[in-house]
């Protein structure tokens, strides 16, 4: 990915196709001569310029539909300017790759004179695998907040999803393949990562239905499960038709034994005995059943009313009996497909609501027919333009980036009265972005995980003390990605976490091996050494105001090391280190 | 962006709307208008306190026996090798292990007709801890995060949920968090008592610390005058709260060296016996609810030797924290509840264990109004059904809410605007109460 990053990450449409081309580019050449190989990468680079107006192009049109629905409501009725270099570097840097630009970056960036650079910067940090890191994490949390599997012992079963979203999303898969591969998995979740949704629901087909409708469609059907829906359209039938696509679905140990450690997604398309069905000691579901029933609340202990596959969006349904395979591929098939319009609507009012700081629908995961968006013009056509570009998430960051509501200055959450989208909006950053910019600004490696459980299990919420430094930010910082953003809150755990943790104190020490004690012994001036530790924790310069406060503050000290310990601590325990504004 | 979910936010941010608040100070102070808004929540804060009610969780995580700890059955084959003590109630017996809970069963109700269907750790937790079975639509608030909400002291400079021990035996996040109602309703955790909480001991001196803060005040400016505004001004008032919290002399509440010997003796020196004297300080400093665990319980294996020693460790603390409680006088305003998640199979295993078993189990309810020194419901000979008034888990939600003075009913929204009843269903179980 990095060698051509430059020269063609504009392809864009087919970005994962260009992959496998890459790759076919490369066999060629090692059959024929450089002569070959260059017309093949000239051919690609000539699509890349192409393609590379094509985000600039949607954002313009995009900018205009949204003025038509929510104008701009200041007395000037027109955009403020848009933000500086600086910020916009700092912005997009967390957004995309979810760490701050090193002070390097913040000056090569501020002094490129080239009108495209925002462009081109962009497409640099969708090149860059931490992109994929970024955007994984986001989804994992997006899936594992809402688990219901809890068992400490099979935990470790569903920390392949990390890995998975991770190389998915810097292949840039089409999005309606993740979700078809999530719909769709099987085996054993320690190998595969896809199939940690299933697993996180304990394989039990009335969760599945409500996570796969509230993740992948917007669609919070799951409050029609035990009557028809309050204020939606949704009947509790509806609801239990979409649980009928996986009633064959379990999850169980691949070995049954004492002390199984892992689970497997297991589908069965034959009857499995009752007495088999139920192992002492669990109520886990080890066998599906062949067909879903709904369950009559006036007679809770009858086994209920059979129900057939219906998909509610489109209307698609298949008899019963069908199989499993058929089952959830079909399934698949209908949400991604272009006319089921939630699929794609879904999508990007959650990356529009993370990248702007406002949804079209709040919260992110309830956009069902009885909603009302803020602009529904503006979003019918950003999701038709995804749909078009076959589901491609580089394009929509591309895109969504170039608008004009994306370069705007930050302000505050609106007020339910204020007017919607005249600026981005703040937004706290998640666990883990805090916790890569801190090792990030203060140059450490990250300590390593002390026994127990394997490194790559970065689960929110695992609820172990004494776990590495990273599951503790998780801890104290993690928050529920898919909640509205008014709740989530500071805490008192966070703020001690900066305050007083002994990593943070550790490494924010002016003496030693550290950061600090290495700018200390080079950099004499103090104000420049201010500037320095602006940049690096804020990705921004000091104010004049902000200046004079450090180099008095200093003079007060009158102790180097001890002032200048203080202020990193100030600057990495600001609210502005832990916002992406 | 809704207007409930806004007043809602509010309503969080402060702990306690203001109109409500109103109903609680006499009619002149709040009349006057000469107090502002935090002198009066400090002013009445013991009067919001609900006259100082406080709860007391004995979280036995992986689920304790019922034969072998409150409802023995010598005699059947059910019953095992467990020898029985008498207690002063007629015909009332607790396993031998317990003779010092057995002195003290005038304290106690035992309500031996728990019955419930999960049977799995983790839901079963949940369910115990929430009256809801975990969702992934809502996360439902633990019933810690709903007392501390509802009666905690909005004004204390520490939280009014600390929770210690909760990474040993059920998985602490089976035990929940505050969910809906927001992290001001988190539990404070601690690994176990005798520790300071995560975090709390300065990394530096406290002048130098307060020279942070002012530094770090100063340097806020200019963000917050180019859009910041409500990230800095959210972000001073957390930082105050956590500055106020590692300051506070009620920090002492955490300190067990405060402590007379004598009464270090009377809990005993085992982790369980620290945590339980930890919780009546804890108590005493204003804290509303503490929830303590103790196991593992899941004596798949070994069931009676494992039992007799976990007995061996709860015996002692759990009868000083009854007495100690009461000396001071606080246990008519203290409910303490001893519960797992379910009980074990009256069938022995072929490991000599007892497998997980919801049908029929025993939680045990003292202090805080209740009716000691009686027993509530039944189990068969064989304890393998409830013979006599059932009692599920919402009704013994309820009836710790009865207890708290909590509404039971009162709803919370969900993020979605589903309104969520703090327990849904079941009824106070009224004979628990004198």
């Amino acid at each position: 990915m990095h060698m051509h990053s430059h020269t063609s990450t504009g392809v864009s449409r087919h970005s994962y196709d260009r992959d496998q081309k890459k790759a076919q580019a490369m066999s060629i050449q090692k059959i024929c001569n450089r002569f070959a190989s260059a017309v093949v990468l000239g051919l690609l680079s000539a699509v890349g310029l192409w393609a590379a107006e094509d985000p600039q192009r949607v954002a313009a049109e995009t900018d205009r539909l949204l003025r038509e629905e929510v104008p701009f409501a200041s007395a000037a009725k027109k955009a403020p300017p848009c933000i500086d270099d600086e910020r916009f570097l700092r912005r997009v840097s967390l957004d995309i790759i979810g760490r701050l630009p090193t002070p390097e970056e913040v000056t090569i960036f501020a002094l490129d004179p080239s009108p495209d650079k925002r462009t081109r910067i962009v497409n640099k940090l969708l090149a860059d695998l931490r992109y994929g890191e970024n955007c994984g994490r986001y989804w994992r949390d997006v899936i594992m907040y809402r688990r219901t599997e809890e068992r400490l012992q099979f935990i470790g079963s569903m920390a392949t999803i990390e890995p998975y979203l991770i190389e998915s999303f810097n292949k840039n898969k089409p999005w309606s393949q993740i979700a078809t591969e999530f719909i769709t998995a099987t085996g054993n979740g320690s190998e595969n990562g896809n199939c940690a949704l299933i697993i996180a629901q304990q394989g039990r087909p009335e969760e599945i239905a409500a996570e796969i409708s509230r993740i992948f469609l917007g669609v919070q059907i799951q409050c029609a499960q035990c009557h028809d829906h309050p204020t939606d359209s949704w009947k509790r039938e509806q609801f239990h038709e979409l649980a009928a696509f996986f009633p064959r679905v379990a999850t169980r140990p691949p070995q049954i034994q004492p002390m199984a450690r892992e689970l497997m997604v297991a589908a069965l398309d034959v009857e499995v005995p009752a007495s088999r069905r139920r192992p002492i000691n669990n109520t886990m579901r080890f066998f599906g059943t062949l067909e879903h029933h709904m369950s009559d609340p006036k007679e809770p202990q009858s086994e209920g009313k059979l129900m057939q596959p219906v998909f509610f969006a489109t209307g698609d349904a298949l008899p019963t009996g069908t199989k499993d395979a058929q089952r959830r591929g079909k399934l698949a098939e209908w949400i991604t497909k272009k006319d089921n319009p939630f699929f794609a609507k879904a999508f990007v009012n959650r990356l529009w609501a993370e990248l702007t700081g406002e949804g079209f629908y709040e919260p992110v995961d309830d956009i069902g027919p009885d909603r009302h968006a803020t602009a529904p013009k503006t979003l019918d056509f950003l999701a038709r333009e995804f749909t078009d570009h076959d589901y491609d998430v580089k394009w929509l960051l591309r895109t969504i980036t170039a608008t004009e509501l994306y370069q705007l200055p930050s302000g505050p959450r609106r007020g339910p009265e204020d007017p919607p989208m005249q600026q981005n909006v703040a937004q706290r950053l998640r666990a883990d972005q805090i916790f890569d910019n801190l090792l990030l600004v203060l140059e450490a490696s990250e300590p390593p995980q002390p026994g127990f459980l394997p490194a790559a299990v970065n689960l929110p919420n695992v609820g172990l003390r004494g776990g590495r430094p990273r599951s503790q930010f998780m801890t104290a910082f993690g928050y529920d990605p898919s909640s509205h953003r008014d709740e989530v809150q500071s805490s008192i755990p966070q703020a001690l976490t900066l305050m007083n943790s002994p990593l943070v104190a550790g490494t924010l020490r002016g003496s030693g091996n550290t950061m600090l004690a290495r700018k200390l012994a080079e950099i004499h001036d103090d104000s420049a050494l201010t500037q320095e530790l602006f940049l690096r924790v804020l990705g921004r310069e000091a104010s004049q105001s902000e200046l004079t406060t450090c180099l008095q503050f200093a003079k007060q000290i009158n102790n180097r090391t001890e002032a200048f310990e203080d202020i990193l601590w100030s600057l990495v325990n600001s609210a502005e280190f832990l916002h992406r504004s | 962006m809704s207007f409930h979910i806004q007043s809602d936010v509010s309503i969080r941010r402060s702990g306690l709307r203001r109109r409500d608040f109103l109903k609680f100070i006499p009619g002149a102070a709040a009349a006057t208008g000469l107090l502002s808004w935090q002198d009066l929540l400090a002013a009445n804060a013991p009067a919001l306190r609900k006259a100082g009610k406080a709860c007391i969780l004995l979280w036995m995580g992986g689920g304790p026996s019922q034969f072998e700890t409150f409802d023995p059955k010598p005699g059947h084959s059910n019953g095992g090798d467990t020898k029985t003590i008498k207690t002063s109630l007629p015909g009332v017996e607790f396993a031998d292990s317990l003779p010092l809970l057995a002195k003290s069963v005038d304290d106690l109700c035992l309500i031996r007709s728990m019955s419930a269907k999960e049977g799995q750790h983790p839901r079963a937790t949940f369910l115990m801890h929430t009256g809801y079975l975990p969702s992934p639509a809502v996360k439902y608030p633990t019933f810690g995060s709903i007392v501390a909400k509802e009666i905690g002291d909005p004004a204390s400079e520490i939280p009014s949920f600390v929770r210690i021990g909760a990474g040993q035996g059920a998985n602490a996040s089976a035990m929940g968090s505050a969910g809906i109602l927001g992290v001001d309703y988190d539990p404070l955790a601690l690994t176990a008592a005798g520790r300071p909480p995560e975090n709390t001991a300065l990394s530096t001196d406290e002048k130098r610390f307060q020279r942070r803060l002012g530094l770090l005040d100063r340097l806020q400016g200019d963000y917050a005058n180019h859009g910041g505004q409500q990230e800095v001004g959210d972000h001073q008032k957390i930082y105050a709260q956590a500055a106020r919290l590692v300051l506070s002399p009620k920090m002492t509440g955490f300190d067990l060296d405060k402590e007379p010997q004598k009464v270090k003796d009377l809990y005993g020196s085992s982790a369980f016996g620290q945590a339980c004297l930890l919780a009546r300080r804890l108590v005493e400093t204003g804290v509303t609810f503490v929830e303590i665990s103790h196991g593992p319980w899941d004596t798949h294996q070994d069931n009676f030797n494992r039992t007799r020693t976990l007995n061996g460790q709860i015996d002692q603390p759990i009868a000083a924290l009854l007495a100690d409680l009461k000396s001071r006088g606080l246990l008519d305003s203290t409910l303490i509840i001893w519960t797992g998640e379910f009980g074990r199979t009256p069938r022995i295993n072929p490991n000599k264990g007892r497998d997980h078993f919801p049908r029929a189990f025993t939680s045990v309810l003292a202090g805080g109004g209740i009716k000691g020194g009686q027993v509530i419901g039944a189990t068969d000979e064989g304890g393998e059904a409830v013979k006599d008034r059932p009692v599920s888990v919402n009704d013994l939600l309820r009836t710790a809410c009865h207890s708290l003075s909590i509404d039971a009913d009162k709803q919370n929204m969900s993020s979605i605007g589903r309104p969520i009843k703090i327990v849904d269903g079941g009824e106070v179980v009224k004979e628990a109460f004198a």
